[in-house]
């Protein structure tokens, strides 16, 4: 059996005393596949990560990373993960090539032996390496930093919302870059709001209110969801939200995007004239109901109604 | 070794970016050597003086005229009478008052006491407490030749001055109370006569005072204030976290980021020198190497401080207003511009903490003095001292702060 890259049992961290920010946390992470830690914000992900890069102390229970323990061996720990701060955080007054020179003498790295792992980032930046970092585009400064983590050829990387505020092309672009750091041997363990991110995960955790509320692959959280899933387009969400909250169906409504969501929990052959029915009698104008195969966000809407 | 050296280089590279800091660096200490010593002056150099003469006798108008032998009395004239000095001062024309009583000269000759009333203007208590004391030393020279030509005449002459405060000027409830005090007993004083000497400072050049104590602040000021605000903002924008899981060293960050600072400090400290040295014409009397070795361990002691306030603050604005409020703790403690003597004791105490005062101390001994190593032993003893706990408590502080 391979061994865990991270091995994480019972964490809990709470702040000041009452703010319960992680209860009760166990997962693993195997080595060599990209993680997903999906869930909205506030949910605890940035202070597991914090946990994670020995940045923060649990209150209690286990985290190795490689066989090391995150509190004891932190040291250790530091020489082998390359970490992305969910916000930018190199030196804006540097520039290009001294955030870059600067990190790789922090990790006691050299420039030239790793050039290969960071080559295909690096030659997007390198025209502007004069440039200061802070004059950067928002996409640049995102390769630079993950120049800046990789530069010492991290057995894990840890990414904290790294597409968070960045432009749909750019996201992409990130995510075919993680794919090839990935190939490169590196466990990557990314965060996300983003439930549509999460399907290019090999695996996920969907973590609410500081608990995990699943770990699998994205694939298997659409395989096991229970309803039948139903969208429409209706001209008034609001005024729909009020009348479903009468609805006399076992369902669950949410809006989602500009359409709206059913999932229902019934036998479809007579829950639909029903529900057309119910519809109608509340003079909600609705286009037609289709059937849709569910998302990583349709999933964790259910997990989290049901655990409810 | 590597590790620390590109910490160096990142911090001189930052500070030579930032032109607000660079600006700090290169125009605090210019403007504060070309202005400060010219304007913080206690000496008088003009004093507005009135007088009220009820008396009309030849020695109330030789009184009267030995004022206008001094460079620093501009007589505004004789007046008539109290409401209308009231009214001259009330409108700052003038800064002092004298009156002389009826009889003045018959109560002389006549070897009975008699009083001059002096009033000033105590809104600047200085400049009235000066005013009075030259006051006191004209009209008592005065005396003394009066006694010197009239020798039976065993005669006293009182001057009393009364200051008043700025509460009673605005009710105008100005009253010069006459009440005899320090009477002169001219007949001693003929024959006794003062002469000063002011050592370590002859001319009692106030800037001899005020040079010094411009250096201790620039060096204060780098070594606290920019250090204090600089690690902060690494935890505003974020990059300490970034540094945080690299594996550097808790002390091998601190000390990159000292060694800059601590190297700047020196440089402008430097440079104070040299200004101090060819425009006010103040050369260290003591030895070289013995300043700046003390400077150096001061130094440490204000970057550690610095730190630590960073370290306890959550942003730039926060601790600015700590350093803020320390430096002006320290400054009006430490001796700087005005004497530690008069405190009480409590404040001397306090200033047993104030790093500043031992520097000041060390600063004023060195240049101005030409003091040895020996007397300036306890207080670099107390400053290493400060400097090692101040700066265990920045590392532990830090250490606490990020883990």
């Amino acid at each position: 059996m391979s061994v865990s890259a991270i091995s994480i049992k019972g964490v809990n961290k709470t702040y000041e005393g009452k703010i319960e920010a992680l209860k009760d946390i166990n997962l693993d992470v195997e080595e060599g596949e990209v993680f997903g830690l999906v869930g909205p914000d506030g949910a605890g992900k940035s202070t597991l990560f914090n946990i994670l890069t020995t940045l923060l102390l649990p209150d209690s229970g286990q985290i190795k990373v490689f066989l090391m323990d995150a509190v004891r061996d932190y040291k250790s720990i530091r020489q082998i993960i390359g970490y992305l701060p969910g916000t930018f955080s190199l030196y804006p007054d540097l520039s290009v090539q001294e955030n870059l020179d600067f990190f790789a003498v922090m990790y006691k790295s050299d420039i030239e032996e790793n050039m290969s792992l960071i080559e295909p980032i690096w030659k997007q930046i390198s025209p502007f390496k004069d440039r200061k970092a802070g004059k950067l585009s928002g996409g640049m400064k995102q390769k630079l930093a993950l120049c800046c983590a990789l530069i010492h050829r991290p057995s894990i990387l840890f990414l904290d919302e790294p597409t968070t505020g960045v432009d749909p092309v750019s996201r992409k672009e990130f995510w075919d870059i993680l794919k090839s750091i990935r190939q490169q041997n590196i466990t990557v363990v990314v965060s996300t709001p983003y439930m549509d991110e999460a399907t290019r995960c090999d695996r996920i955790a969907l973590i609410q209110d500081g608990r995990i509320i699943g770990i699998n692959p994205p694939q298997t959280f659409i395989n096991n969801f229970k309803g039948k899933l139903y969208t429409f387009k209706s001209e008034n969400i609001f005024s729909l939200l009020k009348v479903m909250e009468q609805c006399p169906l076992n369902c669950n409504y949410y809006p989602y995007g500009e359409h709206c969501h059913v999932a229902f929990y019934e036998d479809m052959q007579e829950a639909l004239p029903k529900f057309e029915a119910f519809l109608q009698e509340h003079h909600q104008t609705y286009e037609t109901i289709t059937p849709i195969d569910p998302s990583v966000e349709d999933c964790f809407i259910e997990i989290v109604t049901h655990s409810n | 070794m590597r590790t620390i050296l590109i910490l160096i280089k990142k911090e001189f590279l930052q500070v030579f970016r930032n032109p607000l800091l660079l600006s700090i660096l290169v125009v605090a200490p210019l403007v504060e050597f070309m202005i400060f010593p010219f304007c913080a002056d206690y000496e008088i150099k003009v004093l507005n003086i009135a007088f009220i003469d009820n008396d009309r006798s030849q020695i109330s108008k030789d009184i009267i005229h030995s004022f206008n032998s001094s460079e620093i009395f501009v007589s505004k004239g004789l007046l008539d009478n109290k409401e209308e000095a009231d009214e001259m001062m009330k409108h700052d024309q003038i800064d002092l008052l004298i009156e002389i009583p009826i009889n003045f000269e018959n109560n002389l000759y006549n070897n009975e006491n008699t009083q001059i009333a002096v009033t000033a203007n105590a809104i600047n208590s200085v400049k009235a407490g000066i005013g009075t004391g030259y006051v006191q030393e004209i009209i008592g020279g005065y005396m003394q030749d009066f006694a010197a030509m009239h020798t039976p005449a065993n005669m006293q002459a009182a001057i009393s001055s009364a200051n008043e405060t700025a509460a009673q000027q605005k009710q105008g409830q100005r009253q010069a109370a006459a009440v005899p005090s320090a009477p002169i007993r001219t007949t001693n004083a003929a024959k006794v006569n003062i002469s000063n000497i002011y050592w370590y400072n002859e001319q009692m050049n106030y800037k001899n005072l005020i040079v010094p104590g411009i250096l201790v602040i620039l060096v204060t000021l780098i070594g606290c204030y920019v250090t204090a605000l600089n690690l902060v903002r690494e935890k505003e924008i974020g990059t300490i976290e970034q540094v945080n899981v690299t594996p550097i060293r808790k002390w091998q960050f601190l000390l990159g980021k000292m060694i800059p600072f601590w190297l700047l400090g020196m440089a402008e400290f430097g440079a104070g020198l040299i200004i101090m040295k060819f425009i006010f014409g103040i050369s260290v009397q003591g030895s070289l190497p013995l300043l700046l070795g003390i400077t150096a361990i001061y130094l440490f002691v204000m970057l550690g401080l610095g730190f630590f306030i960073s370290s306890v603050s959550e942003n730039q604005l926060q601790s600015m207003f700590i350093v803020l409020f320390l430096f002006i703790v320290f400054v009006l403690l430490s001796g700087v511009f005005t004497p530690t003597e008069g405190m009480p004791g409590w404040a001397h105490k306090i200033n047993y903490l104030n790093p500043m005062s031992f520097y000041i101390e060390v600063i004023k001994k060195i240049i101005l003095k030409g003091s040895a190593f020996e007397s300036v032993m306890t207080e670099t003893i107390v400053l290493s001292v400060m400097a090692v706990i101040i700066n265990t408590g920045a590392v532990v502080s830090y250490r606490e702060a990020s883990k």
